[in-house]
């Protein structure tokens, strides 16, 4: 699950001002993702040339050469935009059955590093990620994830132009992933 | 051998079903026993192994098993569990591998679950050991066009018998216009806390929860099966699929000229059917032309299910009876080119992966119609599945017993029927004295002769 990007040595640090606005950042979007308001989450976080991919990683022995899966293979995630604003829209239906009442979802963000990447607007940033799902009246479901982003300044502010998910379990513990992460 | 009363569990002729078999424990252990012990279950497809060494590890019910390629291109499938102490031998997921090493003592096992190497084995063994006779306890392996199944009872029909009629349904896009049908790994896993049966059952023969249950994503996909969002268009429904189910209890409901309805960029999969379907017309017929452009959803008895045409291909391993792994792979043409493959696999995954549009709607319906038994009146209850009882018999153009209806529960009753057969059953012998009978519950023989005539 280690890629090239992972060799920070490489990569030249930011401001601590950057790094700063870069955790405001994330921690506006779980709280936007937290009160549900997806509409707003795409049109606020998301840059509309997005790729937001969540790979199947296989469980294989050390010795086993074959390549990292691609956006080529079998994903979780795969999105483009409007994939993503197709599965905001169906939240807004109000025909989600198994999200009324909604159930309650909770981000725990650490480990941000923040890399300047190659073109000036952009960034690399790294982050552990803890996403906590209180459902009905007794269910409860944790998943942990790595993120790999890349963020982008414009004029209306940080937008993500891609983000990887990593999940840590082979075997999903929960019925669905259908939330943002 | 029996323990349980499975007439007092399910009622043929009013199609009702205790509310008992999702949930009580001694009914989930002769499961294990009197089907996952007889049945053929699905292991992997040959397109997922193509190499000698290349492996799987994969589930028949709760027993882990390793399926691999041999040097003369056959595949075996053998217990993942070692012989010395019992330690799980591979816990990869797949690779290449000429031979499998247990992490405990280091007990040596062929591609072919041989036991080939003891380590210490002259100087502690004393030439006491007889390695021929400590290989990884072999399954029976069958291979139905290039999908591999496994069984444990070698008393079973062969995998050919065994889907019987169905496989004439299979032959649609396994054979189609030649080049047949694979599959897309690796599987995503998912645990759902429900009984094996529910998802089985609500692909065999449930087009009935479409329209409410997936309402919310129907809506925002479109295409042709919007207007089943809801319940709201009125539509013909008689004139708009049919039902089927077979002996051994394998069925499925079609959707005429809907196949790709649930994929929102298909242009070449659309191109892909429209320039094979001549030939599959030519190869099997018109019936099977016109299924081959159908959406269908299927199970194979036990525990196997797919929705060709949306290609998402997923067995159900159960983990007790309120739990389940599932394992979902992407159904595509062989003979596509790569782009719709890969496009097929994204779209199948965005809408019946884990986090899938449509499978997110259908998790917490199949966990609570399981653990509402918990409660000690409710599962005292009964389930109904009732819908289109009597409209139904022997088809002249089709196979097994043909429901009036894609919104039914023709093949509810068929999944049903055989599941009280077998469990009631000694062995495949006792099964086998059926094979002449097994269609009497369907008294209605003229059905579709009758409703030719009118």
């Amino acid at each position: 699950m280690t890629s090239s990007a992972t060799n920070s040595t490489s990569l030249l640090p930011v401001s601590m001002e950057l790094h700063h606005e870069i955790s405001q950042f994330y921690y506006l979007e779980s709280r936007t993702l937290q009160e549900r308001r997806y509409s707003d989450w795409l049109e606020q976080f998301v840059a509309e040339d997005i790729h937001y991919w969540m790979p199947v990683y296989e469980l294989r022995l050390t010795r086993d050469k074959r390549p990292e899966p691609t956006p080529d293979d079998a994903a979780i995630f795969n999105d483009d935009y409007g994939e993503l604003k197709q599965r905001v829209d169906r939240m807004n239906t109000g025909q989600v059955w198994m999200e009324d009442p909604p159930s309650r979802i909770r981000y725990m963000i650490s480990n941000i590093e923040v890399y300047q990447s190659d073109k000036a607007d952009e960034f690399k940033v790294y982050c552990n990620l803890a996403v906590y799902r209180h459902r009905r009246q007794l269910e409860i479901t944790q998943h942990l994830l790595g993120r790999e982003d890349i963020l982008r300044k414009t004029d209306s502010g940080l937008r993500i132009a891609r983000r990887k998910l990593n999940i840590d379990a082979r075997v999903t513990q929960d019925k669905n992933l259908y939330f943002f992460a | 051998m029996n323990r349980i009363d499975v007439k007092e569990l399910i009622d043929l002729e009013n199609a009702t079903q205790s509310k008992t078999v999702f949930w009580d424990q001694t009914i989930y252990e002769q499961e294990l026993e009197n089907i996952f012990g007889r049945c053929w279950l699905f292991l992997t497809h040959e397109s997922l192994i193509p190499e000698f060494g290349d492996f799987v590890t994969s589930k028949m019910a709760e027993d882990q098993v390793i399926v691999a390629r041999q040097q003369d291109n056959s595949i075996k499938a053998f217990i993942n569990s070692c012989t010395h102490r019992g330690n799980q031998v591979c816990h990869a997921d797949s690779g290449n591998a000429r031979s499998f090493t247990c992490n405990y003592h280091g007990w040596v096992f062929g591609t072919d679950g041989s036991l080939v190497n003891v380590p210490l084995e002259e100087r502690c063994y004393h030439g006491n050991l007889d390695k021929s006779e400590h290989g990884l306890p072999q399954v029976r392996v069958e291979i139905f066009r290039g999908f591999v199944f496994g069984c444990f009872d070698d008393d079973a029909p062969s995998l050919e018998d065994y889907l019987g009629d169905f496989a004439w349904y299979l032959d649609t896009f396994m054979v189609g216009a030649g080049g047949g049908a694979e599959l897309l790994g690796p599987p995503l896993k998912s645990i759902l806390d429900c009984n094996w049966k529910v998802p089985v059952e609500n692909f065999i023969g449930d087009a009935y929860h479409v329209g409410w249950t997936h309402a919310a994503a129907l809506n925002v996909i479109g295409g042709e099966l919007a207007g089943l969002a809801g319940n709201q268009a009125d539509m013909p429904y008689d004139d708009l699929g049919l039902q089927f189910t077979t002996r051994h209890g394998h069925g499925f409901g079609v959707i005429h000229n809907a196949g790709t309805a649930i994929h929102k960029e298909r242009a070449g999969y659309d191109k892909f059917m429209a320039e094979t379907t001549p030939a599959v017309i030519e190869n099997l017929g018109e019936e099977r032309g016109q299924l081959y452009n159908g959406h269908w959803n299927t199970s194979i008895f036990p525990n196997t299910s797919m929705l060709y045409g949306t290609n998402t291909f997923k067995t159900w391993h159960p983990l007790g009876p309120h739990k389940i792994e599932v394992w979902t792979w992407t159904l595509v043409h062989k003979n596509m080119d790569d782009d719709t493959k890969r496009s097929i696999q994204r779209e199948a995954i965005r809408s019946f992966g884990t986090a899938g549009t449509l499978e997110s709607d259908d998790g917490e319906n199949m966990m609570t119609c399981t653990h509402s038994n918990r409660g000690h009146i409710a599962r005292k209850g009964r389930m109904n599945s009732s819908m289109g009882l009597q409209y139904e018999g022997p088809h002249p153009n089709y196979p097994g017993i043909v429901g009036s209806s894609f919104i039914g529960e023709t093949s509810y009753r068929g999944f049903y029927r055989f599941w009280a057969e077998i469990m009631a059953a000694d062995n495949w012998d006792d099964i086998r004295k059926n094979d002449q009978h097994w269609d009497d519950i369907w008294p209605h023989k003229n059905f579709w002769a009758d409703r030719g005539a009118a």
